[in-house]
């Protein structure tokens, strides 16, 4: 195995103040409860291990199906470290640093994380993978900071995957910046193996006549959280939201997106498609958060669930806080079975119970996937999905 | 020689609510028959209790080609050569009507012929703009039912039950599944045609028609029947049947 090399800002003076500042507050900072709404539902009854954060990283992964697809650049992010010569950054420049928060996870964050990999126009001219890694049980920081230049249109992945089957504690931010009619299309691929506890907070600014494409599809982990905030600050921004989940075993999937319209004449479109099988848990909220300054905001969200075992269950929580009323708002929300009437439709042209259930749920996530703009990835995804169920079907789990 | 389908006593209920109360029934293999009746007399009920779909309790016989299909599962109803078009066809998003049919011939490996019809029956109906979309999604009434008479044609049944393939439909698209009807009629298919309009009788010929009222056939005859039924309604039948028992 090469030996990694760790360049980064990790010593300018300004990122030590702010690790330091953190540092003295991690110690006074609780657990977070179950009993505040944004982490409601969820089991925080275990050590997130902060001591265990290595000092350096371990030996990256090979390549796998997603990455033979890939037509692009790729960097390693391996147990929180960026290898190779690549710019690290803390999460944003000094001055600006966004606001995630002060919960336990995100003063971890800043206080232990060896510093964000910064993606912006040097890494930009060609689509950009990031393979996020992590190669044992310790617990780490991983962050991505995505500055899209001016009236750029940029591609970047984030997946994220445990080497081992190890029962991590896994940190990871992802920050972005996206300038004034630039566009980001950003695709997150959660594959932490099902010991790992993923708490993954991200916040991303949008500029004036921007666009952001986000999805999200979540394989893997215990527990898979993603705190997203989204900040519409331009006018005329933008932003379509997709999400495609599917948990097994015992998993949690834990989504809680804010869309906050700032600019006038600002858009958001989240979409969710989410299973869960065997003992799963799935939490979405939607928080649409318009403020008063956000005229003219048309702003949609969609989250719809398929609950395939009775051990299973799926929470879907759309919000509206809207302090303008010049604006156009709409939800949909729906937690149920496999539709009967589809089955029976399907059944009726010859197909089983078992093709037409498959084929239902195939159909059910296409909408969602048929959106990832990094089109090469979707086969794989949706069969990674698809196959978490077959599997089930299969092994008589449903 | 046994007939494409053939219905005795059957019943249907809901719950409390019987709706099917003793249908008997034939149509031999080659022939086309129609079966009319007022809203809500049982006729859909009739496709969907054949078809067996979960809401019915049902008791009776019904036999495709002489094997009974009450104890199958619907699918095997449907490989045993059941066809049902359905009066208000399903819509699967995230589902092509090519993914459906790919998965109809899987089902049926056995099937040699699936290629060549499936590529006939597309050109006949002119299917090409649609295979590639959701299975009836956004698809106006009247392609719902050209994409029911498509799988038809793919399926190739036994017996094919139409409810209502000509409700909503304009007069050429009513004149394009009549014929179509007429262009698969062969002596290896009996067909029923549900509906409310002597119309589409008038593109294609049957050999007999049913009046269906309160869940049971209560006149059976010739295609004069539908005739009859244009001009009185069912109120004038009904007065009739009461009376001639
Ligand atoms: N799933 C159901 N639940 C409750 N009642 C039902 C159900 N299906 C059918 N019925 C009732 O059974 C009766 C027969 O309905 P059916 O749909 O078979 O009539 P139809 O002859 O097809 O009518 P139309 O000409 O309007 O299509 C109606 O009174 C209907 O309300
Ligand atoms: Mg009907």
């Amino acid at each position: 195995m090469t030996s990694a090399s760790l360049i980064g800002a990790n010593d300018a003076e300004w990122m030590t103040r702010i690790r330091s500042a953190a540092a003295d507050r991690l110690a006074d900072t609780p657990m977070p409860s179950e009993r505040e709404e944004i982490w409601r539902y969820l089991d925080l009854g275990f050590d997130p291990a902060f001591d265990t954060a290595p000092t350096e990283a371990g030996s990256a992964g090979g390549a796998d199906v997603l990455l033979d697809a890939w037509c692009g650049a790729v960097v390693d992010v391996v147990d929180g470290f960026v290898i190779g010569d690549h710019a690290t950054v803390a999460t944003a420049a000094e001055g600006e640093q966004k606001d995630v928060g002060d919960d336990l996870f995100s003063v971890a964050f800043d206080a232990l994380s060896p510093g964000a990999l910064l993606v912006d126009g040097a890494l930009l001219g060609q689509p950009v993978f990031v393979d996020v890694q992590s190669t044992s049980d310790a617990t780490t920081f991983p962050g991505v900071h995505v500055d899209v230049p001016k009236g750029a249109d940029a591609s970047v992945v984030v997946r994220m995957r445990s080497l081992t089957d190890a029962p991590a504690v896994v940190v990871p931010r992802i920050t972005a910046d996206v300038g004034d009619n630039a566009r980001l299309s950003l695709t997150v691929i959660q594959d932490w193996n099902y010991q790992t506890r993923a708490l993954g907070r991200a916040v991303i600014d949008v500029g004036r006549d921007a666009g952001l494409v986000l999805s999200e599809v979540g394989l893997g982990a215990r527990l898979g959280r993603l705190h997203l905030d989204v900040n519409y600050r331009g006018d005329g921004s933008w932003g379509k939201i997709y999400g495609a989940y599917f948990g097994e075993e015992d998993q949690t999937l834990d989504y809680r997106y804010f869309m906050n319209h700032i600019g006038t004449n600002t858009r958001s479109d989240m979409f969710l498609k989410g299973a869960v099988e065997d003992e799963a848990t799935s939490v979405f909220t939607g928080m649409i958060r318009i403020e008063e300054t956000g005229r003219r905001t048309e702003a949609f969200q969609t989250n719809r669930n398929l609950v395939l075992s009775d051990g299973a269950s799926a929470q879907s929580v759309p919000n509206l806080e809207i302090l303008n009323n010049d604006v156009q708002c709409g939800h949909g929300s729906s937690v149920g079975p496999l539709d009967e009437d589809q089955k029976y439709y399907l059944m009726s042209r010859g197909l089983s119970s078992d093709t037409a259930d498959r084929l239902q749920v195939r159909g059910f996530f296409a909408e969602a996937l048929a959106e990832i703009p990094q089109t090469e990835l979707e086969p794989h995804l949706r069969e990674r999905i698809l196959s978490k169920f077959l599997t089930a079907q299969e092994e008589g789990r449903l | 020689m046994s007939n494409a389908l053939e219905v005795t006593n059957l019943t249907a209920s809901i719950d409390d609510l019987e709706i099917l109360r003793g249908v008997d029934l034939t149509v031999p293999f080659g022939e086309v028959h129609a079966v009319m009746g007022p809203n809500g007399s049982g006729k859909s009920t009739l496709c969907h209790a054949l078809m067996g779909k979960d809401d019915y309790t049902v008791a009776g016989s019904a036999r495709v080609d002489g094997t009974e299909i009450l104890d199958m599962s619907i699918d095997e109803r449907a490989r045993a050569g059941l066809f049902e078009a359905f009066q208000y066809p399903t819509e699967i998003a995230g589902v092509t009507l090519d993914e459906l049919t790919a998965a109809m011939a899987e089902a049926n490996p056995a099937d040699n012929g699936f290629t060549t019809r499936q590529e006939q029956t597309s050109e006949l109906l002119g299917m090409g703009r649609f295979r590639d979309r959701f299975v009836n999604v956004g698809l106006s009434g009247g392609e719902k039912k050209r994409s029911e008479m498509y799988l038809m044609g793919v399926a190739n049944p036994k017996i094919a039950i139409l409810d209502e393939i000509d409700s909503g439909l304009d007069i050429d698209a009513v004149k394009q599944v009549a014929g179509m009807v007429e262009a698969m009629r062969s002596p290896d298919l009996g067909v029923l045609v549900i509906t409310h309009y002597s119309r589409i009788l008038r593109y294609m010929s049957v050999d007999k028609v049913h009046v269906m009222v309160k869940g049971r056939i209560v006149k059976s005859g010739g295609p004069e029947i539908a005739e009859e039924l244009e001009g009185g309604g069912y109120a004038a039948l009904q007065k009739q049947v009461a009376s001639s028992k």
